[in-house]
């Protein structure tokens, strides 16, 4: 069950990053920087909102638009200069972002280890099969796969979905066809980081909210995102779950060599397909 | 990669915190005794080092302000070592070389002290390890080149297993980070408590990797050892997350919970109301009335502190207040800057007091030997965590003797060959 919820977690951040990278073909290395604003800004919600039990989820909902902000501003005003450069100067580009982001964060909020309580409601555990399981997971369990929903009907279902779906096939000919490519990306930079922001501020109760949680979570949604298929929805839903479990169980059963479990399943799926379970190999 | 990226983060950090960290130092005539301090000062340890610097600043202050040592004033040049020990050679390397420094001081990480203190002994130049706890530092790896003036592991976790020894409980689990650190603690609580209290069994161990973030597997084991109780050596934001994660499986309700680092204020003060209420633990407890009691010369100090930081004190920032005025001492002792002289000085041994009471710096290893707290994790009047019911004992009782020392060393000694 923990593992599931793990891997819900991951599910949220690495299909920002995927969706980033389907629509835009840049990898972007900040995203495990936005998780980390997104639960800094969490925290701060939290303390300036009245002490009520709607501040929470008050918080809950501004702190990943908040990160959808940051996320704009980054994209129009930074990433829009590169897209017709070498991938590598991408790669450089959001490098540079970890650096200026961790080093902002720093400055903002000091060196100090922050923390957000749960809400009352959600403090617990409930019984499931017998054993307990904290009542805040249930959350978490909810709520990712009702993002996942979401995220299929506004792909399949809406103008704007087609029109992202269309990006990631072809972006000249959609530009040919009148369509604002640059308005798109924008838009779906600002998403992806909004999911990022939304992982960031849901895990924000369960761990401490520190420096270097952008480092520990990016590593993990890369993989992620690897092994489902950079680009790919469905894969990084199912690669998610598979790493939750993975770490969840991986320890108890194999506690020597989890972490390498990881990255070998991760050099397995490279070799057999090199474009990860669900993705499409580049024409 | 990410490492490269740390690397890079760090260098920006670093720049911006040396050139803010130099600071003025009262203008004297004569030249300053400099000391090149070499410590994590940007990502995740500055919680701790921040606080350090503080205090190391402070006593550096109050030194010159003074009329410094020997009538020189003593300056600190700050390199970030970025939690690496070939970063901190390197640091080291050129503060030797470049800066010409006189001694050399610092250290968060055990690994970058032990990396220091190895090219302190081929390099013939005094280290003074302040902040890292390991206590390979000054017994195993020990030499006369490295002295070490701040607490070890062995003193604080004998402490606490001296507390544990004295409470009903026979059967014992633990978590702990699967690395040098958290087996060292493990090793050092399990042997000590099984010394005093020859009766207890360890049922059950659990080793998540540094920086895990899901513990649930973990509780569940906990919660299913059968244990009384279990020690806990994971630290900081882990422990954070362990904690908050432990807590809705009524972990702490079931299993009684001992921790080498959950009294610290940077745990405490985030967890908040979700603190682990009767957790018992090591801790630097100045509010405490006891404490400010048996100190009277606390309270004064953790003022002036304040007025200095804007924050309240930490272990850290008494730490570093400590160092400076213990490596003053030595040189004083001296009567000299001179490398030899100082270990001298070191090696002949010499007490000191502080606020928070006697630190014995011990000829044999050049180890300091502060007194040490265990404390029980209660809410206060204000809904706040703090550490109260503060038992103190000094480390002298405690720890390992000269002679378990010398065998320690012929031990290390031997492997080597």
């Amino acid at each position: 069950m923990s593992g599931l919820s793990v891997g819900m977690f991951l599910f949220l951040v690495s299909v920002g990053m995927s969706l980033i990278f389907g629509v835009t073909r840049i990898v972007n290395l900040a995203h495990g920087s936005f998780y980390m604003v997104g639960a800094y800004l969490m925290v701060t919600l939290v303390e300036v909102l009245p002490d009520r039990p709607w501040a929470f989820w008050l918080a809950l909902l501004l702190a990943p638009l908040g990160v959808a902000v940051l996320g704009a501003v980054i994209e129009v005003g930074l990433l829009r200069l590169i897209y017709h450069r070498d991938p590598l100067m991408q790669l450089i580009l959001t490098f540079g972002l970890i650096l200026v982001i961790s080093t902002l964060v720093l400055l903002a909020w000091g060196p100090d280890n922050k923390s957000v309580s749960r809400p009352d409601a959600l403090a617990g555990s409930v019984r499931i099969f017998g054993q307990p399981f904290p009542s805040y997971y249930l959350l978490v369990l909810g709520l990712a796969p009702v993002v996942a929903v979401g995220l299929w009907l506004i792909f399949y279902r809406t103008r704007w979905g087609m029109l992202i779906r269309a990006a990631t096939v072809d972006r000249e000919m959609l530009g040919a066809l009148g369509v604002n490519v640059a308005a798109l990306y924008t838009q779906v930079f600002a998403f992806g980081s909004w999911l990022a922001g939304l992982g960031g501020a849901l895990a924000a109760p369960t761990v401490a909210v520190a420096l270097g949680m952008d480092g520990d979570v990016l590593t993990t949604a890369f993989v992620v995102v690897v092994i489902g298929g950079l680009g790919s929805f469905a894969g990084s839903f199912i690669s998610a779950l598979l790493v939750g479990l993975l770490q969840s169980f991986g320890i108890l059963v194999f506690p020597a060599v989890s972490i390498v479990l990881l990255f070998a399943i991760m050099a397995v799926v490279l070799v057999v397909r090199p474009w990860g379970l669900l993705g499409r190999p580049e024409e | 990669m990410w490492t490269r990226i740390k690397d890079a983060m760090c260098g920006v950090s670093a720049l911006m915190i040396v050139a803010a960290a130099a600071g003025p130092v009262a203008a004297q005539s004569k030249a300053p005794i400099r000391i090149g301090e070499i410590n994590s000062y940007s990502g995740l340890a500055t919680v701790y080092t921040f606080p350090y610097r503080e205090g190391l600043l402070m006593a550096t202050k109050e030194i010159n302000d003074a009329g410094g040592v020997l009538g020189r004033p003593i300056e600190f040049i700050f390199r970030d070592d970025k939690l690496k020990p070939d970063e901190a050679v390197k640091a080291a390397r050129e503060l030797v070389g470049q800066e010409k420094v006189d001694f050399l001081a610092g250290c968060i990480s055990s690994g970058v002290g032990l990396a220091i203190s190895a090219y302190a002994k081929e390099a013939k130049v005094l280290y003074i390890a302040t902040h890292c706890q390991t206590s390979r530092l000054t017994w195993d790896d020990g030499h006369k080149y490295v002295a070490h003036t701040t607490n070890n592991v062995n003193q604080y976790v004998r402490a606490l297993a001296q507390k544990a020894a004295s409470m009903r409980y026979k059967k014992w689990a633990h978590i702990s980070p699967d690395y040098e650190y958290g087996h060292n603690v493990w090793e050092e609580f399990s042997a000590y408590l099984k010394q005093l209290k020859p009766d207890v069994e360890f049922v059950q161990q659990n080793w998540p990797k540094l920086g895990e973030t899901d513990h649930s597997s973990y509780v569940t084991a906990l919660l299913q050892s059968g244990a009384d109780a279990f020690l806990s050596s994971v630290w900081g934001a882990q422990e954070i997350a362990f904690v908050k994660q432990a807590r809705p499986f009524g972990l702490f309700e079931k299993v009684h919970y001992f921790s080498a680092s959950v009294g610290n204020p940077d745990e405490l003060d985030p967890l908040g109301k979700e603190a682990p209420v009767g957790a018992i633990t090591p801790g630097f407890a100045w509010y405490d009335d006891g404490m400010q009691k048996r100190h009277p010369k606390l309270a004064e100090w953790v003022k002036k502190y304040e007025a200095r930081a804007k924050k309240e004190p930490t272990l850290g920032a008494s730490w570093g207040y400590a160092s400076a005025y213990i490596i003053a001492e030595a040189i004083k002792r001296a009567k000299s800057a001179d490398t030899d002289k100082v270990i001298t000085a070191f090696s002949e041994g010499f007490e000191m007091e502080f606020p928070w009471g006697k630190v014995i710096m011990r000829g044999c290893d050049q180890q300091a030997i502060p007194p040490q707290w265990v404390g029980v994790v209660r809410m206060n009047a204000q809904g706040k965590p703090v550490l109260a019911d503060v038992e103190e004992v000094h480390g002298k009782d405690v720890i390992k003797s000269c002679d378990e020392v010398a065998k320690l060393r012929a031990a290390a000694a031997e492997k080597k060959k």
